[in-house]
């Protein structure tokens, strides 16, 4: 099965470890390679992407490593890809045009 | 692993896990002078100031040349110059000789030029290296390693396996009671909040945030924008300047911050107690290797994607997770982490493992094969004045 490894167990995203498409069930392992949730992907994520493992809230901290590395900007539901398109920096944003390329690269799709 | 390794003994009581003698170069028209004399002897490095061969403006890197002869992996050192600059080699060896190891010094407009001085200067060499053969060997707790911490050519798998997995180590090795130094203030920018709560006091977490801003401030300058964050990094997975801090950070464990160990050209601060420590040692990977070297670190752990740079005072292990980059120059794979096939726990143990016996004397994958060119970095003191910081301030 296709896995994501989740950080720290306070985190509400998991990274990637493959390119997964809609519909995949993703093994949502520990650092120590304990499998620990199984999440449904709503959408493609690629190799090195966060999936939501919790709905998070619009405004709720996105936390990886049990660091704060952004916030939501709307709700992303469990399966989620979160990234540019639905979270920000607290410290210094990506300018508009750079996320719509990078929106644009990924071909990131409308869950 | 093993608790204790046989170090070589100096004067300054410090032990280290090497044992090298330095040719210092004040100015860049000697190094083929320094060159040609570390040839002549088996453990001989080069160190060059390709700066100006003036004085004002250059005493950081003094400074930092000063600290580098003083690493415990240096058994002495001889300092040379061409004379026509105004960098007394002098200046660079007096301080070291306080150390107890022998520093000698060579003007060559004073040595009827350049045969002669490094006729004398090979002379001087083999001094060198009678002392350094005649070091004693001491017995030593792994708990005495001082251990430099760093990453470069960072990819997504540094923040998945080699970035938690030397973190994991560090926290590992500083329970054991060592000593583990990081830099790259710049890479902190967006961690401040996290650093300050780990720091031991309020001083040190005001500190440690006062140079993070004044780092900032260099690098970020209005209209000279310097790269932090690419497209690459984003498609790549990284979503925010502050995830890119924390995957940085997380090689750095999570044990409290002792100091946060300032160079300048007053002070080249050092550890003062074991645990982990920061640094201004340089995020430029070339001069960060001298930084450590001048902070007194031993060895360097060093988290990569692949490749990278190779000091030669202060051995370095490399450690990635990319198993599509990973080469015989890799010391640490940790890319079974990103199969799923490896904890991170498993992987620390093995760097741990890989410490001692660095530590021991067994050389790391390159180590003697190709090293980097021992650059040393300073801060430009007229960017310093224009931005008003002042040492200590």
């Amino acid at each position: 099965m296709k896995k994501a490894i989740q950080l720290d167990p306070s985190d509400n995203v998991a990274t990637l470890l493959v390119d997964a498409v809609k519909g995949d069930e993703i093994e949502i392992i520990s650092t120590n390679n304990q499998v620990i949730d199984v999440v449904t992907c709503l959408q493609a994520i690629t190799f090195g992407n966060k999936v939501a493992l919790t709905d998070i809230a619009d405004q709720q901290l996105i936390t990886k490593a049990s660091y704060p590395v952004g916030v939501a900007i709307m709700t992303i539901p469990r399966g989620e890809l979160a990234h540019v398109q639905n979270v920000r920096s607290q410290r210094l944003d990506i300018p508009d045009n750079i996320i719509e390329e990078i929106i644009k690269q990924m071909r990131i799709e409308q869950a | 692993m093993m608790s204790t390794f046989m170090g070589f003994g100096r004067s300054d009581g410090s032990v280290g896990i090497r044992n090298h003698v330095l040719i210092m170069a004040v100015d860049e028209c000697c190094d083929g002078i320094a060159r040609a004399i570390a040839d002549s002897i088996d453990n001989g490095i080069v160190v060059t100031n390709y700066n100006t061969c003036m004085y004002g403006g250059n005493e950081e890197m003094i400074n930092t040349m000063i600290h580098t002869g003083n690493n415990p992996n240096v058994a002495g050192v001889l300092v040379l110059a061409m004379g026509c600059g105004s960098i007394d080699p002098e200046i660079v060896a007096a301080p070291i000789r306080v150390s107890g190891r022998p520093a000698f010094s060579l003007v060559c407009m004073k040595q009827q030029g350049t045969r002669a001085t490094i006729n004398q200067g090979k002379e001087l060499a083999q001094q060198l290296q009678q002392a350094a053969n005649a070091a004693p060997r001491v017995e030593t707790p792994i708990s005495e390693l001082i251990i430099g911490v760093k990453c470069g050519g960072s990819d997504t798998s540094s923040g998945i396996a080699s970035n938690p997995s030397v973190g994991r180590a560090v926290d590992k090795l500083v329970d054991m009671g060592a000593t583990a130094i990081a830099g790259e203030l710049i890479e902190l920018v967006g961690c401040e909040t996290i650093l300050r709560q780990r720091a031991v006091s309020v001083e040190v977490a005001d500190k440690l945030e006062r140079l993070i801003h004044q780092e900032e401030a260099r690098w970020h300058v209005d209209g000279a924008e310097v790269e932090t964050m690419s497209i690459g990094n984003s498609v790549g997975g990284l979503t925010t300047l502050e995830e890119k801090s924390f995957g940085a950070l997380s090689k750095t464990g999570t044990r409290p911050i002792q100091g946060v160990l300032q160079i300048n050209h007053l002070v080249h601060e050092k550890p003062t107690t074991p645990g982990f420590y920061l640094s201004e040692a340089t995020h430029l990977c070339g001069s960060a290797g001298m930084h450590f070297a001048a902070l007194g670190a031993h060895l360097i752990l060093w988290t990569t994607g692949g490749a990278g740079f190779n000091n030669p005072i202060v051995p370095v292990i490399r450690v990635s997770g990319n198993q599509y980059l990973l080469n015989e120059d890799i010391d640490i794979d940790a890319s079974g982490i990103m199969r799923a096939e490896e904890g991170v726990e498993s992987v620390a143990e093995r760097i741990v493992a890989k410490v001692g016996s660095v530590a021991q004397g067994q050389q790391t994958n390159i180590e003697e094969v190709g090293y980097s060119y021992c650059s040393l970095y300073q801060k430009d003191q007229r960017l310093e004045t224009v931005l008003r910081f002042k040492p200590g301030c």
